[in-house]
């Protein structure tokens, strides 16, 4: 192993993102476009939503991920726990969703412990947002941040590019219109926490329901002044409706050329013949 | 004369083959408060003297024990601006391992890091060693752990330890008081005996600070008034 | 086409009671139709109780299986202890996101067996955007063929002997309405008491 790749890995003892590939990858797509088509990535088609209500947010998510039209996930977690008090839900690409969610629980966790204070919701929202302003939009994160802090309760959304809004109500992704109507109809100020929950609850339905990109449960979280709920699938609107007969492949079915069996140990399986070794 | 002649740079050895920058270090750690660590069965225990001398200080913010991760923190005995210094580096090593695996730090690793840290300290130049020994308690997969990291970067795990002014009679003390089947309760009142065994003037809840961690594998600073239930029930 | 239909790839992971089992084709194409080898190897047992399967571009597969290989060994040294499969799962999103920006084309597979003999399952895209499943996951070319027929095949609480003939089947079928993977194909089926059994079947070779 030639030293320079293992001194690549040591220097990548700290976080932060490696670019080494960067100019390889630039060049196979750029010899040929049509052939060197960029992989399909992960997405979150999603219908993502929240409101605030008396003492309280409820956010909600669908659970469907999609890698181009083919349903990858059909009970992912769209919700993300960043602190005690904050939820965030997120929808766009899957892998900068997990990790960012994840970076940015780990420093508010971090704050928390230095400042011996809940973080605010504000202080998330802004951490964030500068970190996907910085991104230009390359961290595909569009997000409905939601939590409780000593102003009370807060809802606010960040768009991939950084900027932000803060409302009584919101939704995000590709099922946010057929979120927001459900909203629009159904908001009033003030709700109690049942109220929001219901509310949020019809507006992912029916996104599940009229976006093809949102699909499986109802997942909810109910952040107030006391606690941290998470509802995950609530709500299974759509069961599956084809019940699989219980096929069975009789022992034999397939035909096996060789057959090895390894007993605890460790296995290579460079070659067909493999090398058996003892427990 | 003597050592002395080797101190112009910090990280020269003297022909004993001491290294008498940490040396001082660990006359910075004795000259500090007394802490113990108590593991017992089913979690471990960290109590430490913070008491201030001055009246006038507002004592209420002052803290001594401090989480590393959900699983683990710790105290020490030493300098106080040094041992802010190793908890911010500790936390940050958690949150990585946390991050890269999606485990809790072991004991272990943590302690190493943070010995790490202070080696480091003891070798590159135009630094000082740390002034502290730090006592590290935690829960992790294999159980309740507690470490010290002293200022040569040496670490050890220990059943029962103390470190700080009068840590010797402490040290015969817990040798005295341990056994292996300790609850965790015992190790707290065991912990708080030791403080009391050489403790300075009166010992009430704002004068001691303790930590604890179970098999629930959270580790929490008690409140005051958590602590002074303690103190009753050791009077 | 994309720059994973470069080499072809079917990879799937199937759960069954206190079982795992992980299925891969052997064919290793360039240019998608020119065949190279019927003899490429494209899952790994990374410890003694998980698997690590990589499809998507053949020169990414063997550098990410490096390393993983050389951080499950850092790992190991350091925290004297073997990887539990669901650290693996954390350590393969983890690395393949630092990567974000300038990924590797691979689609990697990790199966495995947690302490209590429960299968441990996740599939991921090159970036590290993990699915966790408690059925099966696919990869590679033949995906999206190898979804429909675990979809329909995979049931509860199979056996050791069932999962194997499932998974085959599965297998078996995907790559015949996939030209770019097949020519051979191994199983692997990691069972509680720690044994491996490796089956290599007989595959259509066109």
């Amino acid at each position: 192993m030639p030293v320079d790749y293992v001194e690549t890995l040591v220097a990548q003892k700290g976080a932060g993102f490696v670019f080494d590939n960067y100019q390889r990858n630039q060049f196979l797509a750029s010899s040929d476009p049509q052939a060197f088509k960029m992989p399909d990535l992960k997405k979150t088609g999603t219908t993502i939503c929240g409101v605030v209500c008396d003492g309280g947010v409820v956010l909600g998510a669908d659970t469907r991920a999609t890698a181009g039209d083919i349903v990858a996930d059909k009970n992912c977690e769209k919700l993300h726990k960043m602190a005690d008090n904050i939820c965030c839900a997120g929808a766009g690409t899957a892998a900068d969703l997990e990790h960012t969610t994840k970076k940015f629980a780990a420093d508010l966790e971090l704050m928390r412990l230095t400042l011996h204070r809940t973080p605010r919701v504000g202080t998330a929202v802004t951490m964030l947002s500068q970190h996907l302003f910085r991104y230009m939009g390359y961290v595909g994160c569009a997000l409905v941040m939601g939590g409780v802090d000593p102003t009370g309760p807060s809802l606010y959304m960040i768009y991939p590019h950084g900027s932000t809004d803060r409302l009584p109500f919101a939704s995000m992704g590709s099922g946010s219109l057929a979120a927001m109507s459900m909203l629009e109809t159904g908001y009033k100020d003030d709700m109690t926490i049942e109220e929001g929950k219901k509310l949020v609850s019809e507006a992912i339905l029916a996104g599940i329901t009229n976006d093809l990109g949102s699909g499986g449960q109802v997942d909810l979280c109910v952040v107030t002044k006391d606690a941290y709920t998470m509802h995950r699938n609530i709500m299974a609107p759509y069961p599956r409706t084809r019940i699989p007969k219980p096929v069975m492949f009789p022992t034999g079915t397939t035909t096996v050329l060789e057959e090895v069996k390894m007993l605890k140990g460790r296995l290579e399986v460079t070659d067909a013949d493999v090398e058996m070794r003892d427990a | 004369m003597g050592d002395s002649d080797y101190s112009f740079s910090l990280t020269t050895f003297a022909p004993s083959g001491k290294l008498v920058a940490v040396e001082n270090a660990l006359a910075a750690v004795g000259a500090g408060t007394l802490s113990v660590g108590v593991k017992a069965k089913n979690g471990v225990v960290i109590a430490v003297d913070k008491k201030v001398k001055d009246k006038l200080c507002d004592t209420s913010t002052i803290r001594k024990v401090e989480p590393l991760f959900t699983n683990v923190g710790c105290t020490f005995s030493g300098m106080g601006p040094d041992f802010r210094v190793l908890v911010s580096r500790g936390r940050k090593q958690a949150s990585l391992y946390h991050l890269r695996y999606e485990e809790e730090i072991p004991i272990g690793i943590i302690s190493r890091d943070c010995a790490e840290v202070m080696q480091e300290y003891t070798q590159e130049g135009g630094v000082r060693p740390f002034g502290i020994s730090l006592l590290v308690a935690g829960y992790d997969h294999e159980g309740p752990h507690l470490f010290q990291v002293d200022p040569s970067g040496a670490y050890f795990p220990w059943k029962a330890t103390a470190c700080g002014k009068n840590y010797i009679n402490a040290k015969t003390f817990l040798e005295k008081r341990y056994n292996d089947d300790m609850e965790l309760e015992d190790a707290i009142h065991t912990a708080i005996l030791t403080l009391k065994e050489s403790f300075d003037g009166v010992m009430d809840e704002e004068a001691i600070e303790i930590g604890v961690v179970g098999e629930d594998r959270k580790f929490k600073v008690l409140t005051p008034a958590e602590v002074k239930d303690y103190l009753q029930e050791v009077e | 086409m994309s720059i994973f239909s470069y080499n072809g790839a079917a990879l799937v992971g199937m759960a069954g009671k206190d079982c795992v089992a992980v299925a891969v084709d052997k064919r290793l194409g360039v240019n998608q139709f020119q065949t190279i080898s019927a003899n490429f190897q494209r899952a790994f047992q990374v410890s003694e109780r998980c698997f690590v399967a990589l499809g998507g571009l053949a020169s990414d597969v063997q550098t990410v299986h490096k390393e993983i290989a050389y951080r499950m060994k850092m790992y190991s040294l350091r925290e004297e202890r073997e990887m539990e499969p669901k650290v693996v799962t954390a350590l393969v999103a983890s690395m393949l996101y630092a990567r974000r920006f300038g990924p590797w084309f691979v689609d990697p597979v990790v199966a495995g067996l947690d302490k209590d003999n429960k299968p441990v399952l996740a599939g991921y895209d090159s970036i590290g955007a993990k699915s966790e499943a408690h059925d099966f996951v696919t990869g590679g070319t033949a995906s999206d063929q190898l979804f429909g027929l675990c979809e329909q095949f995979w049931k509860p609480d199979m056996d050791a002997d069932q999962l194997f003939e499932t998974i085959s089947q599965c297998l078996l079928a995907a790559v015949d309405r996939d030209c770019v993977s097949g020519w051979g194909a191994d199983v692997f089926i990691l069972t509680a008491d720690g044994t491996v059994t490796k089956k290599t079947l007989k595959v259509r070779q066109d």
